[in-house]
């Protein structure tokens, strides 16, 4: 394929903001239509990536390349099996985002298009990065438009919510830039090239006692992301003050970057350290499930209730991770897709729920089946996807992310399954509470069952939830070369180090860059 | 090359501002927009003079004054910022009543002083042109003559501006007892040879950079910043923001760049500058958080930048702290453009509840803004991240890991009030609505120039950067 489709992926939603601002705020349908025909699009040409995309390599395919600042700064994007399915997550929730959006955002639509597309555009490009500047720019970039989205059209605690949200990720991400620039100087005094190329930093063999400090860095911009306790409290109130597309994307899409972000860059590039802090990520993987569940059971806000469970989700996808072995990271990849369809569907759910009832406390509801009955079917498959029952979605990435972590620890495997435990509790409880009984409040008698335009939007989710609960091998089997590259280099790296030397920085050991590299080709990409 | 015409630049620009003087005599006072026109003529002659004189290397009066492609650069930096303010005074002074026929010309001799510091590494002449620009400041500080607070900052400016200059000259005193020479490379070549310094050149050496310290102000020697910033008109403000910081920061440049490589015993003065950045960014930022005057907010961010700068300054790293002058000229200037457009007949609008409501009310002025003041913040893909990135992977380069650190964490903070700008311009019901003179088509040519800028500067550097190396490699090496 010579088509740069990836760039087209992540940059036609751009083009579509900035068309949108020269577009008359008046015409309110016309810029929604238009903005989600954008999206579309998009989701569209994404699929080329998944029909052309070779699973017999573990290298980044559609890979492009291009000279940008110089010093080792270029344009270098590809997907390998980790990405491409993330990516795909994207382009298919954000059309579903924009629907859910219609008639939910009433004032400044037109600013809040043009901020729903600089956010996919965003989050592409940090799946797609494989240059750790461009990566860094996407990371900090997508920020942006989501702290628009929380703090301009959010709920009334929304502008504490945004900051911290922001603040909590910056000091994360910021503390990880220190450690991209320490890797970029020692790369740079180790070969004499400039190089911000991911793979270059694979050939880097660092000193454990320098690998600590940057991979403590590094999973702390992710843990943050995840989030892993105890670096959540910032998502409770992002998610609840979100407005529904806002929490969509932000479970469905914004914390898997930072499962990703392990699994692309802190897994690889400091093995050792991570072989000494797996303990404690374990440790803090398990609490947070628990933690997370418990929390969930007693929400008073169905949404709070949906953002406490996304903690205790993405505690047993980073326990799947942390196994280090082939189903357990397989299985992690896979629930983070299964997550992001259920919990999106669950914020979608309750959205529909908010914009009839204008409240989301579960005791404000009750009965509401008798009143939408097509929501409430509706409703449960999403629920149960999410509780993992066998025949949807759940239940393959659950039991994979068990069986994986199981093979690796089978204690911790024990205390894992509480997710699932606590899972059917909170869900099917609240379920219980707000779809079942009589009906106790007066104004449920007036809602109105789902419309067309809501039905579009979930029947693509409830689709994929059975096709993915039935028939998982065509996304499975596209990950297998990439994770099980990934694993090797985990596991079978030449341990060769030598003593930190002050002068030489930390550079160690370049294996295989100082005789690929010829001194004249070395002048010559010292220019670049 | 040994050339009269190295006087060029300077003298059009003192030209141009005693033609104003001029003319100002002959124009009535609605007509008195003619002047800003003429300046801008007279900087933009500049400009092409020095755009031609890129690389050749001209000097004259015994190389008191060069024109290398440093100097050259910096003038065109200081040029563009005299512009944009020019351009920004001209409907400011008319509805804030600073309508004085003095405004252009004392913005252009403060610039042919900031031109006389960049273009020389003496520091004699060095404090000639600090003169011509401090003393045309303290007179455009207080032009707002109805508003107490611009008369306090022309004094709070005029005294501790004395100060300095009295410790710079104290400062030079001492050095030249100690090295027999006011020219740096001489001064540096006392610090190279001599092995026993003793105390003299050390304590010259201190009050030198005390006295820069006023100039770019740096913590603890801030205290005028936010005052006089409150007070100066606010295209003023703009100029002092950046011009001043500016040439304070090539002349340390100038000074500092041989002295790390070839001084003998560096570490006190190196400890002395650690010092200094670190709180300079940390006592910035942290002041910052508890204002409410968006000048003033922006006072003390310029001062925390000036920490970051001292960053580049420690690490040997010209070239991105010329990057990075670059930069926070667009940024600052524009963000400043931005208040100014806030603002009618009699009033401006510098409080943050002011300001709830304008970003979609004002949705240019909004958004320009908010990206302004995210650059300020460093947030990718704006140049104010670049230009931080260049500096901090400079002292990482350096080995200076812990300053990096701190440097990062206190831009963090500073994230909190740039941020707290934007939640009241778009996430804040408006408690009165603003109106506001919005006819100012020169004030939207600058935002728009400045938003080009740091946006350009963001995404495709590439050619500033080559002149950016090209004007500093000419600095001297010894």
């Amino acid at each position: 394929m010579n088509y740069p489709i990836i760039s087209l992926i992540t940059f036609l939603p751009l083009a579509g903001a900035i068309i949108l601002i020269f577009i008359n705020k008046e015409k309110r349908s016309f810029l929604l239509s238009f903005s989600f025909v954008i999206t579309l699009i998009t989701f569209i040409i994404s699929l080329l990536l998944y029909f052309n995309f070779n699973s017999q390599t573990p290298d980044p395919q559609f890979v492009e390349k291009a000279n940008w600042i110089g010093y080792g700064i270029n344009y270098h994007v590809g997907i390998d099996g980790i990405s491409l399915f993330l990516v795909l997550l994207t382009t298919l929730l954000m059309p579903i985002a924009i629907l859910s959006s219609w008639t939910y955002i009433q004032k400044r639509v037109k600013e809040y298009l043009i901020f729903m597309l600089l956010l996919e555009t965003g989050i592409i490009g940090v799946f797609v990065s494989l240059n750790l500047f461009l990566f860094y720019v996407f990371w900090e970039a997508m920020l942006i438009p989501m702290y628009f989205l929380i703090g301009a059209w959010g709920g009334p605690r929304r502008i504490y919510a945004t900051l911290k949200f922001v603040l909590f990720t910056m000091l994360g991400s910021l503390l990880m830039l220190v450690a991209i620039f320490v890797l970029y100087t020692t790369y740079f005094k180790a070969t004499g090239v400039y190089s911000f190329n991911l793979f270059d930093y694979h050939k880097l063999i660092l000193n454990p006692s320098a690998q600590i400090w940057l991979f403590l860095a590094f999973a702390l911009a992710f843990a943050i992301k995840v989030p892993m306790f105890p670096f959540h409290t910032w998502l409770p109130d992002a998610h609840v003050e979100a407005p529904t597309a806002g929490s969509v994307i932000l479970a469905a899409v914004l914390l898997k970057m930072g499962a990703y972000g392990f699994l692309r860059f802190a897994f690889p590039l400091f093995p050792d350290a991570l072989e000494r802090f797996l303990p404690l990520l374990i440790i803090l993987a398990l609490i947070g499930i628990i933690y997370g569940g418990l929390m969930a059971l007693i929400q008073k806000d169905v949404k709070s209730l949906v953002a406490y469970s996304s903690v205790s989700h993405m505690g047993l996808i980073m326990l799947a991770i942390f196994a280090l072995n082939l189903e357990g990271t397989e299985g992690a990849i896979y629930q983070m897709l299964n997550h992001g369809l259920s919990t999106g569907a669950l914020f979608l759910i309750v959205g529909i729920l908010y914009e009839r009832a204008h409240t989301r406390l579960i005791k404000d509801f009750g009965g509401v089946s008798k009143q939408m009955p097509v929501f409430s079917a509706f409703f449960m498959i999403c629920m149960l996807s999410s509780v993992g029952l066998p025949g949807l979605n759940g239940f393959v990435g659950e039991v994979l992310c068990l069986f994986g972590v199981f093979k690796a620890n089978k204690l911790v495997a024990i205390l894992g399954v509480t997710t699932v435990i606590l899972a059917a509790g909170y869900l099917l409880w609240m379920f219980q509470r707000v779809m079942q009984g009589p009906i106790t409040n007066e104004k449920i008698l007036s809602f109105k069952d789902v419309n067309k335009r809501e039905i579009a939007f979930l029947v693509p989710i409830i689709v994929l939830m059975f096709w993915m609960g039935i028939y998982p091998k065509p996304f499975l089997r596209k990950m297998d070369a990439s994770v099980t590259h990934l694993l090797n280099q985990v596991s079978h790296r030449e341990r060769v180090f030598l003593e930190a030397d002050r002068d030489k920085g930390l550079a160690i050991e370049i294996k295989k860059a100082m005789e690929e590299v010829k001194p004249e080709e070395r002048e010559k990409k010292k220019h670049e | 090359m040994n050339s009269l015409l190295a006087l060029l630049p300077l003298l059009v620009v003192v030209v141009g501002g005693l033609g104003v003087l001029l003319l100002e005599v002959f124009l009535k006072k609605e007509n008195r927009n003619y002047l800003a026109y003429v300046s801008l003529f007279a900087l933009i002659a500049t400009g092409a003079i020095c755009f031609l004189f890129w690389n050749k290397g001209y000097s004259y009066f015994d190389k008191y004054l060069v024109l290398d492609n440093f100097s050259l650069f910096l003038t065109m930096i200081l040029l563009l910022a005299a512009a944009f303010v020019v351009l920004l005074s001209i409907k400011y002074i008319v509805l804030q009543e600073v309508n004085y026929g003095e405004f252009y010309a004392l913005v252009l001799f403060a610039l042919s002083g900031m031109m006389i510091m960049v273009s020389s590494s003496d520091f004699l002449v060095i404090f000639l042109g600090l003169e011509v620009l401090s003393v045309s400041s303290y007179a455009l500080a207080g032009l707002r003559t109805k508003d107490d607070k611009s008369s306090e900052a022309a004094v709070k400016y005029f005294l501790l501006g004395s100060f300095a200059s009295a410790f710079l000259v104290y400062g030079l005193a001492l050095l030249y007892g100690a090295s027999r020479t006011t020219a740096i490379p001489g001064i540096i070549d006392t610090f190279r040879t001599e092995t026993n310094l003793g105390v003299m050149a050390l304590v010259g050496l201190g009050l030198v950079v005390i006295a820069f310290g006023f100039k770019i102000a740096v913590v603890p020697f801030h205290m005028w910043t936010p005052d006089v910033y409150e007070g100066a008109p606010t295209p003023i403000t703009a100029l002092f923001s950046v011009g001043p910081k500016a040439v304070g920061f090539a002349v340390l440049l100038r000074f500092f760049y041989p002295y790390w490589k070839v001084a003998l015993d560096s570490q006190a003065v190196f400890w002395l500058l650690w010092v200094i950045s670190v709180l300079t960014m940390v006592v910035g930022n942290f002041i910052a958080l508890r204002q409410t005057n968006v000048k003033r907010i922006l006072a003390y961010s310029s001062i925390a930048h000036a920490g970051y700068l001292l960053i580049a300054i420690l690490s040997q790293d010209s070239a991105s702290l010329v990057f990075y002058l670059t930069v926070y000229l667009f940024m600052n200037i524009g963000a400043f453009a931005a208040v100014i457009a806030l603002s009618k007949k009699d009033t401006e609008y510098l409080e943050l509840k002011d300001y709830a409501g304008v970003g979609f009310k004002y949705p240019w002025i909004g958004a320009t803004f908010a990206i302004f003041l995210l650059s300020l913040a460093g947030f990718p893909p704006t140049g104010g991240f670049l230009a931080k990135f260049y500096v901090f992977v400079g002292a990482v380069r350096q080995g200076l890991v812990p300053l990096v650190i701190i440097g990062v964490l206190a831009s963090l903070v500073s994230v909190f009030y740039y941020l707290r700008i934007i939640v009241y311009m778009y996430m804040r019901e408006p408690v009165e609505e603003i109106e506001i003179y919005a006819e100012n088509p020169a004030l939207f040519l600058v935002l728009f120039l400045c938003l080009y800028g740091v946006l350009q500067l963001g995404l495709f550097p590439g050619n500033i950067l080559i002149l950016v190396q090209q004007a500093v490699r000419s600095l001297p090496l010894l």
